[in-house]
């Protein structure tokens, strides 16, 4: 697939502000969506708009087939080893909030701990700084290199006999290098301990495979691999969700309802209680054979890569910049840039950046923490997606020296 | 130049500017020629809240007029609060006070602003007109006293007590009801507070029932809270139920920790 071909799917990507192309370099925080996502989601408002798993009637029936085929195609988007295993979301933050809770209910007590890195975004923090506020349990802190990368040989030495879960991102939302997640869950398991990935960017830009990697639970969003928004994922091997109580009472969730006691349906059923997102949820197809197809595509692979080089050399050659996350050896870097100007307030280059039409995100992103611990406020974050081009990396350079230029 | 005649100017300034790059351009240079702001004043009381960036604001009152200064990390921030202070510094609190600040949405600033620097914005312009309401206020009551000779407060002595009274209403935060979660002065308890030149507090509040069996122990509680305050020099307190206290008077902090927002009608009177 080439750019331009790509380009041709997604309408947003037409557009102007103030005038000027739109350069949408924000995609870490939401992708644009494709027609076929689209028009899919306004198909099925249009003409299959019945509630699922209720009623007889046709509308439901096909409702029901559209949102059940999307588990399956999500079973094997991550190759779960079954379809039970795939529970609808909101999205991430409720994914990883479900597990805090439900999980949390059942196996965290006082005086248990939890570990975390400082570079989660806030979803794979506070959901964990809450239940161990409940359970009087105690939440431990995984650190990184002065690189940005996960310090995975301290691991062991803060694994101990009270550990019950190890939550991780796949791959930052600030620093964008892809964590050794596979060798972290072989060091928890030797532990007998369950590991939770975040996989909010990985899901993105890494084709994942639950089994291969072996973690127990992955949690992504339907809105960052260009799906609708309000649609999420969350995978949990069978033993683990069979053994957690439900997270929310109310419809479907049930299997007979006595004011003596219920008993809950099987899963993926006992997590999705009410009315769950129909007509949203079954975007998920499109987007997610998009996101493979992008994932396998030669052209797609050989565009982000000479983005990425581009973008590392030219930021990385000015002394009045400073990037986090920096790839060492044969770790990878998404296309996703965090760094700060020396001078000039992260803020205030967004500003000028969007008035060149070149959306950026600035700020905490999610992740005081870990500003914390890289002694800034925030900073300044560009982030691609297959259908950025290089024009469009180079136009982002020349404005950001602008702007620049401009406040110092 | 007059409040309006300044108003004009900044509108006539920016409106030379056709592309917002060039605004902002104009915003950074005043910005950067901003006065500088002293390192020690840069302290969480003085911090706007609802500015992503950060800007502090500091002011004082010097024969009758409000004078401002500020800074922020971020330099567009401190080009538009430059751009206020232009406006408003030397201006009486009345003059302020009665001001709609419309002039800012002529220049078409806040709307071309991100929300979370729109909402800054207004909390810059909050701030400022909540320092000339409150001056203003302060004014008007010396003015009242001033008939009494001994009593007479100058602007100046407002001024210099405003710290105190922010004291003041810290100590009587510490008192709680002994019937409801919340401090008396969230509750409303509190219908006068003043604080004469000898630095003496003068207190007349209500309790929510008028046969409170606790109230001789909470406004001991609360002259106690109140003469704690360093500079207090004494504290008098004076029980009226004229009006009868009723909801209407909680405030918002305690609306919200009593969970009322949504109940307004179910539940009456607390008591």
């Amino acid at each position: 697939m080439t750019v331009e071909e790509i380009r041709n799917q997604f309408p947003a990507l037409a557009e102007t502000v103030y005038g000027k192309p739109l350069v949408y370099l924000d995609n870490a925080a939401t992708a644009q969506r494709p027609l076929a996502v689209l028009e899919k989601e306004r198909r099925l408002a249009s003409t299959v708009n019945g509630n699922i798993h209720r009623a007889v009637h046709k509308l439901a029936i096909d409702a029901t087939e559209e949102y059940e085929k999307t588990r399956d195609l999500v079973a094997d988007f991550l190759n779960a080893g079954s379809r039970e295993e795939v529970v609808f979301t909101s999205g991430t933050t409720m994914s990883i909030n479900l597990v805090a809770s439900c999980f949390g209910e059942a196996f965290i007590g006082e005086g248990d701990e939890v570990i975390v890195s400082v570079a989660e975004h806030h979803s794979n923090i506070v959901p964990w700084q809450l239940l161990c506020q409940r359970k009087k349990a105690v939440l431990k802190v995984l650190d990184i290199d002065e690189f940005g990368g996960l310090e995975v040989g301290t691991l062991e030495k803060l694994i101990s006999q009270r550990t019950k879960i190890v939550a991780i991102s796949h791959i930052s939302n600030v620093l964008g290098l892809v964590n050794p997640v596979s060798e972290i869950v072989r060091i928890a398991h030797a532990h007998n301990i369950p590991v939770l990935v975040d996989g909010a960017q990985g899901s993105v830009h890494e084709k994942v495979d639950v089994q291969e990697m072996g973690c127990d639970f992955y949690a992504f969003s339907g809105h960052k691999v260009y799906g609708a928004t309000g649609t999420g994922v969350l995978y949990g091997k069978k033993k683990w969700l069979d053994a957690m109580p439900p997270y929310m009472g109310g419809g479907e969730m049930i299997e007979t309802v006595r004011f003596s006691g219920t008993t809950f349906a099987p899963v993926p059923g006992k997590f999705e209680a009410g009315t769950q997102n129909f007509n949203a949820v079954p975007t998920l197809q499109e987007a997610l054979t998009l996101t493979r197809q992008f994932q396998e595509d030669v052209e797609v692979a050989q565009n982000e890569w000479a983005i990425t080089q581009y973008l590392l050399d030219t930021l990385s050659a000015d002394p009045r910049i400073h990037i986090y996350g920096v790839p060492r050896g044969t770790q990878v870097k998404i296309p996703l840039f965090s760094f700060s100007v020396e001078g000039a307030h992260h803020e205030d280059l967004a500003l000028i950046l969007d008035k060149m039409g070149i959306a950026v995100r600035s700020g905490q992103m999610c992740a005081e923490p870990l500003m914390d611990r890289c002694g800034v406020t925030g900073m300044l974050r560009a982030s691609f997606a297959p259908y950025n081009t290089m024009g469009e990396a180079e136009y982002f350079v020349k404005c950001l020296n602008k702007a620049i230029s401009m406040l110092i | 130049m007059s409040l309006e005649e300044k108003k004009q100017a900044v509108i006539e300034e920016f409106s030379m500017y056709d592309e917002w790059l060039d605004k902002y351009e104009y915003l950074i240079e005043l910005g950067k020629s901003l006065e500088a702001y002293p390192e020690e004043k840069k302290t969480e009381e003085k911090l706007i809240k609802g500015c992503q960036s950060r800007v502090w604001l500091d002011y004082e009152l010097k024969d009758g007029k409000l004078y401002f200064r500020a800074d922020s990390d971020a330099i567009i921030t401190k080009g538009i609060i430059s751009l206020l202070i232009s406006v408003y510094s030397g201006r009486t609190p009345a003059e302020i006070a009665a001001d709609d600040f419309g002039f800012v949405d002529q220049i078409g600033l806040k709307e071309n602003l991100s929300p979370t620097r729109a909402n800054g914005l207004v909390s810059m312009i909050d701030t400022i007109k909540w320092v000339a309401n409150d001056t203003a206020a302060k004014e008007k009551m010396a003015d009242q006293v001033g008939h009494d000779d001994k009593a007479v407060l100058t602007a100046e002595d407002v001024a210099a007590l405003q710290p105190l009274y922010a004291d003041v209403i810290l100590a009587l935060k510490q008192v709680y009801d002994p019937e409801i979660p919340v401090n008396i002065y969230d509750l409303g308890l509190i219908y006068e507070l003043n604080i004469d030149k000898e630095r003496k507090v003068s207190i007349v509040m209500t309790f929510t029932a008028p046969n409170c069996p606790m109230a001789d122990e909470v406004m001991h509680e609360v002259e106690e809270s109140v003469k704690r305050v360093p500079g207090v020099t004494g504290c008098t307190i004076e029980l009226t139920f004229e009006p009868v206290w009723d909801r209407s008077m909680l405030s918002e902090e305690a609306r919200v920790e009593l969970g009322l927002d949504y109940e307004e009608d179910d539940y009456g009177k607390l008591n």
